[in-house]
């Protein structure tokens, strides 16, 4: 026998001896571990919730009742209770509203696009990815609600004649947004489920108690026949096409929002891409970020390696290009143009009171690109959970200078001012923040957060081949 | 028609698995009196069976023309019930009406596809089925039903090609 062919573990199980797999021991789907010990590897760190977690859940969940209360105070005192003003009309809650849509787009970047790519790399990150996207876009769609003010009266935007058979103005782009992030929101969670399904069997398979019975439920009665899978994987391909262009379209019309209105610096055709590339830059960094905890936190190195975060740091670099590019492609037209009022708002923004925001923006957004050049940075989890932090800072500063910053000027000079939020805007920015973090807690301790059947899906498809005096690792074309 | 038997049968490779099941075909047993549960999606065809033909496709298309019909009926027929002139704007201008159907005709998509997977997998089903938990731990788990006078004959073929813990199987609660 071959040394290429030589296998301990049956011809299921990848190629190469125990020799080989100490050469390739980096990589994820060339281990030689059983079935049974890869589900017990997923499921233990579900069952350990020690006093820290506790702790923290308790903690969140403090700062979640907290945002509760300054959104009833807010409600019962109404919109006075935040900061926005004359004209400064759209403030934090906005501007961290955008934050979240564009969080939520690495999602079906890592899930959908690397899916259809058959990239083996993101098997062990596309459930943490993909529930990033839901609970983030839960986090936004909440802004709408929050920046209504008189939130009982947000039935007037369903579909459905009032009284005087009246339809809602779907030419209105505040319509677009709402059919848009619903459309985002349910098709990011049909897609996490169904992907869900087999792993909940596996979970049902191997659990008792409450467990049992959530996994039973959410199993839907999956036996993993040759029929389930044929169709699961049918549906997951459609699902893959057909949540592309929503992702695209999801942060162009809330760019919309902005271009089509005739303020200086939003009325711009070039809105559109460049808050797609804002969004995965921003998405990618915060799913690295994400993920790095998550490895630490769950104990999960084995499946979470340098070999799913060093491509992982590649794409946030790309994406921090074209966010580069986009970014001049808008300023150097403007500043060409030399309208007075744009100019007026380019030099507040880097000369005048705005500039301190506007350096953190460029600091954070454009270093990272250069660090994430390198190697090291890349597959160093601290260095990359610095990096990416630092992304994410930069980003959300970005959001509320397109917001604030180009609202505190426009074409009428007497109506210029400017904008400080109030304990209520920030009470309620910081719960949608710890609700995204608790949910997520929660949620990887009640779900299996590593896919397990896509992670054996690969091993499958992956093995050694030798090309002259190499062995390298080399995935076959199954589907 | 002669009385029908099952068998379970547990086998650790795909390879075994589907010499056995190429063995069971010779042995008269119908192809879709096999069902093989297993952990991992293994390649179409790799275990020898026929890949079963999907309406999802023709579900999905019609649940997109369906958004379609839905977002126009937003975009294009609600503002002209009750036309309202703005400014002398058109009631219905093309970009918002592109952005309505097309966004409309996503949603009816993603939609149809999940229901549709979910009805050609007859899901949920949570009666009592035919099962081993084995699978999920890498086994595969192989079901067959036949006439049970070949029952000897059968349980032989599967114990040849490496099947073990052959038993009548049970119907239970997932």
């Amino acid at each position: 026998m071959s040394e290429l062919g030589s296998r301990e573990a049956g011809p299921d199980q990848p190629p190469g001896g125990p020799e080989l797999s100490a050469q390739f021991q980096g990589r994820l789907l060339l281990e030689q571990r059983s079935d049974q010990e890869i589900n017990e590897a997923v499921l233990r760190p579900m069952f350990q919730t020690g006093r820290g977690f506790w702790i923290l859940v308790a903690v969140l969940g403090a700062i979640v009742a907290w945002g509760l209360y300054a959104w009833g105070y807010q409600i019962y005192w109404g919109m006075g209770a935040a900061g926005i003003n004359r004209p400064v009309y759209w403030g934090l809650y906005i501007a961290t509203f955008v934050f979240w849509v564009g969080i939520s787009h690495a999602g079906t970047m890592i899930s959908a696009v690397l899916r259809l790519l058959k990239a083996d790399w993101r098997r062990p990150i596309t459930r943490g990815a993909e529930a990033m996207t839901a609970f983030a876009l839960m986090m936004a769609a909440l802004y709408p609600l929050i920046h209504l003010g008189r939130v009982w009266k947000f039935y007037w935007m369903i579909p459905y004649p009032n009284n005087r058979l009246l339809w809602p103005n779907f030419q209105s782009p505040l319509m677009w947004d709402l059919v848009a992030i619903f459309t985002y929101l349910i098709g990011s969670m049909l897609y996490l489920y169904l992907a869900l399904i087999p792993d909940m069997a596996m979970a049902r398979d191997h659990t008792s108690g409450w467990r049992y019975w959530l996994y039973r439920t959410m199993g839907l009665g999956w036996r993993g026949t040759e029929a389930e899978w044929h169709k699961l994987h049918r549906a997951l391909g459609i699902f893959s096409v057909v949540i592309i262009p929503v992702f695209l379209s999801v942060h162009s019309i809330v760019s919309w929002d902005f271009a089509v209105t005739i303020q200086p610096r939003w009325h711009s055709t070039i809105f559109a891409p460049y808050f797609v590339i804002g969004a995965v830059y921003s998405g990618l960094a915060a799913l690295a970020t994400i993920l790095i905890v998550v490895r630490k936190t769950m104990h999960l190195k084995e499946f979470l390696r340098a070999e799913h975060f060093d491509p992982l740091g590649k794409m946030v670099m790309v994406a921090g290009l074209g966010w580069i590019y986009f970014w001049f492609s808008g300023v150097i037209v403007e500043w060409y143009g030399n309208d007075p009022v744009i100019i007026e708002i380019l030099n507040d923004e880097v000369f005048g009171n705005l500039a301190p925001l506007f350096w953190l923006q460029m600091t954070f957004n454009v270093l990272p690109v250069f660090f994430l050049a390198f190697k090291r940075v890349r597959t160093n989890p601290l260095l990359l959970l610095i990096v990416t932090l630092a992304v994410n800072v930069g980003m959300y500063t970005e959001r509320v200078l397109i917001v604030v910053g180009n609202l505190q000027r426009n074409y009428l000079p007497f109506n210029w001012g400017t904008y400080k939020p109030t304990w209520v805007e920030i009470s309620i920015v910081a719960m949608t923040f710890a609700g995204f973090i608790l949910l997520y807690t929660l949620f990887s301790r009640v779900v299996p957060y590593v896919p397990v059947w896509e992670i054996k899906e690969g091993r499958l498809r992956y093995s050694l081949r030798r090309i002259g005096r190499l062995l390298v690792p080399t995935a076959a074309e199954i589907e | 028609m002669s009385e029908a038997a099952r068998l379970m049968a547990i086998f650790d490779e795909a390879a075994h698995t589907a010499e056995a099941i190429d063995a069971l075909h010779e042995a008269g047993v119908a192809d879709d009196q096999i069902v093989v549960m297993s952990g991992v999606p293994y390649p179409e065809r790799a275990l020898g069976r026929h890949v079963e033909w999907l309406r999802l496709p023709y579900i999905v298309l019609a649940g997109a023309l369906g958004g379609m019909m839905v977002g126009f009926f937003f975009a294009v027929i609600t503002p002209n019930l009750y036309p309202l002139n703005i400014g002398g704007r058109p009631t219905a201008g093309f970009p918002p009406v592109a952005v309505i159907i097309f966004v409309f005709t996503m949603m009816a998509t993603i939609i149809s596809t999940f229901l549709g997977v979910l009805w050609e997998m007859g899901f949920p089903e949570f009666g009592p089925k035919y099962y081993d938990k084995s699978a999920t731990d890498g086994s595969l788990a192989v079901l067959v039903e036949f006439p049970a006078a070949i029952e000897h004959n059968v349980r032989q073929l599967l114990e040849e090609h490496g099947a073990h813990h052959i038993r009548r199987p049970e119907l239970k609660p997932l």
